[in-house]
């Protein structure tokens, strides 16, 4: 499994300035992987092209066992006009429902499967949305702030659960929480701001799994290293 | 809504009236150019029945008409969403037509399909068919990516399930379009019974034109605009109950 962009390059139609520019990264195994970054470096453009133009022939983005991209937003909504639990029955490919069941078990939505999705909180909403992607097919899964609104606790009870059940797949987790993605997260691809003209770096986080002991120091030194590299 | 559309209606009607009636004061003009509302009374009581009846026979038409233009609109709305060839075809068509008043075409359509039922529901659907359907192009051809690409990432989206969501996102619009078109249609046909039918309320109205009886055309506009209130009323609740049983949940409150 593998994630490589190689002097990748992109500027909007109309823009004069590249968002992306001569960025290089590899990625080489599956697990949760983070690009960290402040508002408007391109991490979402980043992700949009991962997902459009990953394998294309005149590409600069290079995958191999990454057949299936699915890119998840915090912005996205479901359907009005059933519950949300008649939505995720619906969605949910045969054979998944003990993973569905689980995954609500552990996202703490049950008490909401009958509400329709305007109805409920924005945490909600955002869990919500990543259940139904973490049921599909997929090689990578790419989370946009996907955990947005979602309380810190059940945010890395979430995070450790994915890790857990989903162990041969890649996510790349964009956030802009530094401590979740120095603990949680294994490659951290750092995107800072243009105008500091420092590039883009890849630091490596602690990559906890459930039941691990923090190592407090080791946690410090990533943290100071990402916050060096944005 | 039914009520609140009446009341409007009454207050419109009574303050049109009141300027009339002002005019003919102020001007002293005669009963036979304003007449006053003794006189006005005393031809609605002897109107009244025949009107009614006319102007059922005209809604008759223009609900029909309107039906045609929302199954027309609706249809050709869906196929004409995609930025393709023929969507925009459709686009640019529906737009130049739109902008050219249709009912300048009705002596045409008079001369080739005489003065009967098919010629008043004619020009009824077609008066109100591109205004609906520019609103169902632009319902139909506006995706809404939150929803959207969660099916279209995961190669669910099927076009009946493309046009469920936009109708469902744009529902108040859509209810309101339809309403709205109701106006037109009926407008449609009584143009056309006006120009050349032999039937409905806008063929009382050029009887009393051509008898000079303004106490019959200010009572012919006043059941028209009660029954066209009652009618817009009708489907604005219609809508609205459409609407409450898709948005909320059974025996929830609509948000």
């Amino acid at each position: 499994m593998r994630l490589e962009c190689d002097g990748l390059k992109y500027t909007y139609p109309g823009s004069e300035a590249a968002v992306i520019d001569n960025l290089c990264f590899s990625m080489t195994a599956p697990g949760f992987n983070a690009v960290f970054g402040p508002s408007g470096v391109g991490k979402t453009s980043l992700a949009k092209l991962l997902v459009s133009q990953a394998n294309l022939p005149a590409s600069r983005i290079f995958t191999s066992g990454l057949d299936r991209i699915l890119y998840s937003y915090n912005q996205e909504r479901l359907p009005g006009w059933s519950s949300t639990g008649k939505h995720l029955n619906k969605v949910c490919p045969p054979g998944k429902e003990a993973l569905k069941k689980k995954l609500i078990d552990i996202f703490k939505l049950e008490p909401v499967l009958d509400a329709r999705f305007s109805q409920l909180s924005m945490g909600q909403q955002n869990r919500m949305n990543l259940i139904r992607y973490l049921l599909q097919e997929f090689d990578l899964l790419i989370l946009d702030e996907s955990l947005a609104n979602v309380d810190e606790a059940l945010r890395e009870t979430i995070i450790l659960a994915i890790k857990a059940f989903f162990p041969e797949k890649m996510f790349l987790y964009i956030s802009h929480n530094l401590m979740e993605v120095a603990k949680f997260c294994r490659d951290i691809l750092v995107l800072s701001e243009p105008v500091k003209q420092k590039g883009s770096f890849m630091v490596k986080g602690r990559d906890y799994a459930h039941g691990y002991t923090l190592d407090k120091q080791a946690f410090d030194a990533s943290m100071l290293e990402v916050m060096d590299a944005f | 809504m039914l009520f609140r559309r009446i009341y409007q209606f009454l207050i419109v009607y009574c303050l049109g009236l009141a300027c009339l009636l002002g005019i003919k004061k102020v001007l002293t003009l005669s009963d036979y150019v304003i007449p006053g509302v003794p006189l006005i009374l005393e031809t609605a009581g002897r109107v009244s029945q025949g009107y009614l009846f006319d102007v059922f026979n005209t809604l008759s038409v223009t609900i029909l008409g309107q039906v045609i233009s929302i199954i027309m609109a609706f249809t050709v709305g869906i196929l004409g969403r995609k930025s393709s060839w023929a969507g925009s075809f459709i686009k640019v068509m529906a737009y130049n037509i739109q902008a050219y008043p249709i009912v300048a075409l009705a002596p045409i359509i008079f001369i080739l399909l005489g003065d009967g039922f098919i010629s008043r529901l004619l020009i009824a659907s077609m008066i109100c068919y591109f205004p609906l359907l520019l609103s169902v192009l632009g319902v139909m051809a506006a995706p809404v990516k939150d929803i959207e690409h969660f099916y279209i990432a995961t190669g669910r989206m099927r076009w009946q399930l493309e046009v469920k969501i936009r109708a469902f996102e744009n529902l108040s619009k859509l209810t309101t379009v339809i309403a709205g078109s109701a106006t037109l249609a009926m407008a449609g046909t009584i143009v056309a019974e006006f120009i050349a039918a032999n039937a409905g309320i806008g063929y009382s109205i050029r009887i009393a034109l051509y008898q000079s009886d303004l106490a019959g055309i200010l009572v012919a506009l006043f059941i028209i605009g009660i029954v066209i209130s009652i009618y817009q009323g009708m489907l604005e609740t219609l809508g609205d109950q459409v609407k409450t049983k898709w948005f909320a949940p059974k025996g929830g409150e609509l948000l």
